[in-house]
């Protein structure tokens, strides 16, 4: 063996060998996320000021926490970077020695987020404001709630407040006095109107003229991504009686598989792709949002979505915009983009065969169902057998809100993401029952009623179009008018059934 | 200050050794074929058996040995805890090196026949360590607690079950019950860092103890070589030593690097996998109970054991059968050969 002199080289050399190979390690450690490691936040000279005084007051300590646990006070975002306001900006008021706004708007996460808040903008989330003039607005302001003149101002209907608007999006005023002006408390914070803030509707119209509001996903001010992968956020408006996505999910294989192997879910992982980061299940941001190995995250939710469920006829999701010229991204586009989240999972024949099933439930829905009531409220309508101008004031219009508004969406959203008890008993099943049992028999006596009134020739025209929609195939059943080989095979099936579940001839 | 109330006069007044005989314990002369690195494979195992200590120890702060949190311990360890996959990785590593370089060990010692007169009871001390370094290993995998954990554990304990006559009472003992259970959990788990460290720790000192009393063994062929040369254990013997720790801890860290310790699915009792393969150091052994009855693998394999526990006196009667032919070599030759084709036949099935 050589002398003590090369092995002390030797040593040397395996010693800086050694180093190097701790640097490696040192670099792999840092790069590890910790889960329960407490982060590492930058906090500026102005913030700490922010911080020295909200900390120490109960109706802000909470947030300031909150906020020490985010991404935004690891890469050093605080408080002025996000509440920051001009001077000019319509919602600015002077806190000590800085500008400010309470509110904090697409427009100023725009700053950082410049690509989310340009898809964001131009999807349909960004307009769910706009809902002055429909249906569910007119129930919430007039038949709902009452908005009587006081001192020569409206007042708004306090349904609307704290319903609608807190998921559509209010339009975010200060509070101004009898002189018009603007109210500011004793600390000189601006008064925010109460009738439209606190808010975070997710098309809220802010004073900067951004439309949104990002902590409506992105709950302040954690300002989680991993929050916003939960289905839960988005259950805080897509549930209920009328769109019931959270249920439905909630019933479908993608929402039990994602309740059995949540902690399987890697919802912190960045970027969260599909298939890579995560494979137990997809949540609603997986499939209309999130990145997959083909595309990029998007916070544009119609990228993804080929019909719109919501009228009272469905119709591809770029009809509407087709048909007032607009050029949009075409709904087979949308598909494709869906189909590619889905087969980060399924086979190619397994989408298809789904979107086959799904049109054919959207298509019986339209045609059974949702043209030929739509169809003849028109009519009812435009023979003024029904009042054509005040909404919800003849029973037939309660009727037929209920069957396309509620049941009808029930039954479409069921089949859209395969929660199978909505499409049947709170779908299809209801439709049913509502259009058999009480829309046309609402229809008829509308009818009859304008006959009594002397309006012959209105109640023909409506009766012809209610006679030329029940004498079709699919409604003659309820007339006894079935073919004779159609009652043979309902007759065979149901003395089939009856032997093999009560033993009974 | 007297020199008897200075700190090293108190510290000499507490431990009365002679210094002259520490310096002369720390100077022996080194026979001169150790400064061939193949020599050196004893002192690797040493140097591995700190590191599995040190890591084994760092392990235990977090890992609990129950069946409900013993997998997802291990997982926090390699997921959570800072520095965690690399101290496992590298217990992991070291624990498959020490297997590896214990059986280099044996192999040098057993063609160089380091175990003749009067060393036969060190080279049974020797094999008394590689049957407690497997039995870590077994151990040590079961403790993971995941399919590969729970399967060998299985597997391990119906092999137990098959000895002769005491084989149903020492299943039982190993298993805690007729299962595998929490019980055999906490069985492997005592038996990893406590029985089997102290064991290892008293044959490692009878081991040396016995190395330092009769010396390093010179073999035939490099006495006549270097002729009754020595050179001084330190610096030059200890630096050897030294470049030899220092290359291992590079190895170890690099191979946590690139291949850290990996972490199969959890432990299901309801399914059996496909392929049950234990270690790599356990494949000759698989195979050889996969190509005979139970019992009779099991036999064998306790007839190989007693054969290599006492193979100084079975090599003495050979010798004195056949003096000069080198049978003892050949039949060393042919066991070496056939657990190398055992286990790349088990690991390419």
């Amino acid at each position: 063996m050589e002398s003590v002199k090369f092995k002390q080289v030797v040593i040397a050399i395996l010693g800086f060998i050694l180093l190097g190979a701790f640097v490696v390690v040192g670099y792999v450690e840092s790069m590890r996320r910790i889960p329960d490691a407490k982060p590492r936040i930058v906090v500026s000279a102005e913030n700490e000021k922010c911080l020295n005084c909200h900390e120490q007051q109960s109706n802000a300590r909470t947030v300031a926490q909150q906020w020490r646990e985010s991404t935004h006070a690891k890469r050093g975002v605080g408080c002025l970077e996000c509440h920051e306001a001009e001077a000019s900006d319509a919602d600015s008021f002077t806190h000590y020695t800085e500008t400010i706004a309470t509110v904090v708007t697409p427009g100023d996460c725009s700053r950082c987020h410049p690509a989310e808040f340009e898809q964001f903008q131009r999807s349909h989330h960004a307009d769910a404001g706009n809902i002055l003039g429909s249906l569910d607005n007119v129930l919430a302001e007039v038949i709902e709630g009452h908005m009587p003149v006081v001192h020569g101002k409206r007042l708004a209907s306090p349904a609307a407040v704290s319903g609608c608007k807190q998921c559509h999006g209010s339009v975010v005023t200060p509070l101004l006095d009898e002189n018009g002006d603007k109210t500011y408390r004793d600390s000189g914070v601006l008064v925010l109107d109460h009738n439209t803030w606190p808010n975070t509707g997710i098309g809220r119209l802010n004073p900067d003229g951004t439309k949104g509001s990002c902590a409506a996903c992105h709950n302040r001010h954690y300002f989680s991504a991993a929050q916003a992968r939960e289905p839960d956020d988005c259950g805080k408006c897509h549930l209920g009686p009328d769109h019931p996505q959270y249920e439905i999910y909630r019933e479908s294989k993608h929402g039990i598989n994602f309740i059995a192997h949540k902690d399987k879910m890697n919802l912190d992982a960045q970027p969260w792709i599909v298939g890579e980061d995560y494979v137990a299940a997809p949540t609603c941001a997986s499939c209309h949002m999130s990145a997959t190995p083909n595309q990029p995250v998007t916070h544009d939710v119609g990228e993804r979505i080929s019909w719109t469920l919501r009228p009272p006829i469905s119709e591809k999701v770029d009809a509407v915009a087709l048909k007032q010229g607009k050029d949009v991204m075409p709904w087979k586009e949308r598909r494709a983009n869906m189909t590619d989240v889905c087969v980060q999972c399924h086979s190619q024949q397994f989408v298809g065969s789904f979107y086959k099933q799904y049109d054919d439930l959207v298509n019986l829905y339209n045609d059974k169902f949702g043209r030929p009531a739509t169809d003849i409220i028109k009519s009812l309508k435009s023979n003024d057998l029904i009042t054509g101008d005040i909404a919800f004031d003849d029973k037939i219009e309660w009727t037929y809100f209920y069957l396309w508004h509620h049941e009808g969406r029930r039954a479409r959203m069921g089949a859209a993401m395969m929660g199978p008890d909505y499409t049947q008993w709170h779908g299809m099943f209801e439709v049913a029952d509502r259009f058999y049992m009480e829309f046309v028999p609402e229809a008829r006596e509308a009818v009859e009623h304008g006959r009594e009134s002397g309006k012959q020739a209105g109640a023909d025209a409506a009766q012809d179009v209610i006679d030329k929609i029940m004498a079709r195939d699919e409604h003659l059943w309820i007339q006894g008018k079935m073919s004779d080989e159609e009652r043979a095979a309902r007759e065979a099936a149901s003395d089939a059934f009856r032997k093999r579940y009560a033993g009974s001839e | 200050m007297g020199a008897r109330n200075s700190p090293l006069g108190w510290l000499r007044q507490s431990f009365p050794v002679d210094g002259e005989v520490l310096r002369e314990m720390s100077s022996e002369p080194i026979p001169n074929h150790l400064k061939r690195w193949w020599y050196a494979l004893g002192g690797t195992p040493a140097y591995l058996f700190i590191v599995l200590a040190a890591t084994g120890i760092s392990l235990t702060f977090y890992y609990r040995p129950s069946p409900e949190v013993a997998y997802e311990s291990v997982g926090r360890i390699t997921n959570e805890i800072r520095f965690g996959w690399l101290i496992r990785s590298v217990h992991h590593w070291a624990a498959n090196l020490m297997v590896l370089s214990v059986i280099l060990h044996v192999i040098r010692v057993f063609f160089t026949r380091a175990y003749r007169k009067p060393r036969e009871l060190n080279w049974m001390f020797g094999v008394g360590i590689l049957i407690v370094i497997f039995t870590f290993g077994f151990t040590g995998y079961s403790l993971v607690y995941e399919q590969l954990s729970y399967w060998a554990a299985v597997v391990g304990t119906n092999i137990a079950e098959a000895t002769p006559i005491v084989g149903p009472y020492l299943a039982t003992f190993m298993r805690g019950g007729v299962d595998i259970t929490s019980n055999t959990l906490t069985r492997m788990f005592v038996l990893h860092i406590g029985v089997l460290p102290t064991v290892i720790v008293i044959l490692l000192g009878l081991h040396i103890v016995q190395i330092r009393l009769h010396g390093v063994s010179i073999p035939d062929g490099e006495a006549k070589k270097d002729a009754g040369k020595t050179f001084p254990f330190f610096p030059n013997h200890l630096m050897t030593e030294l470049v030899i720790g220092l290359s291992l801890t590079i190895l170890l860290v690099v191979l946590a690097l690139i291949a850290p310790a990996p972490l199969g699915e959890p432990a299901n009792p309801n399914v059996t996998p496909e392929h049950i393969k234990p270690e790599w150091y356990f494949f000759a052994m698989f195979r050889w109970l996969k190509l005979t009855s139970f019992k009779v693998g099991v036999l064998g394999t306790m007839g190989f054991v007693g054969i290599f526990l006492f193979w100084p006196f079975i090599d003495r009667l050979i010798e004195r059968a056949f003096p000069g032919k080198g049978v003892a070599m050949w039949i060393g030759v042919l066991g070496v050969l056939t657990l190398i084709a055992f286990t790349i036949w088990e690991a390419f099935v």
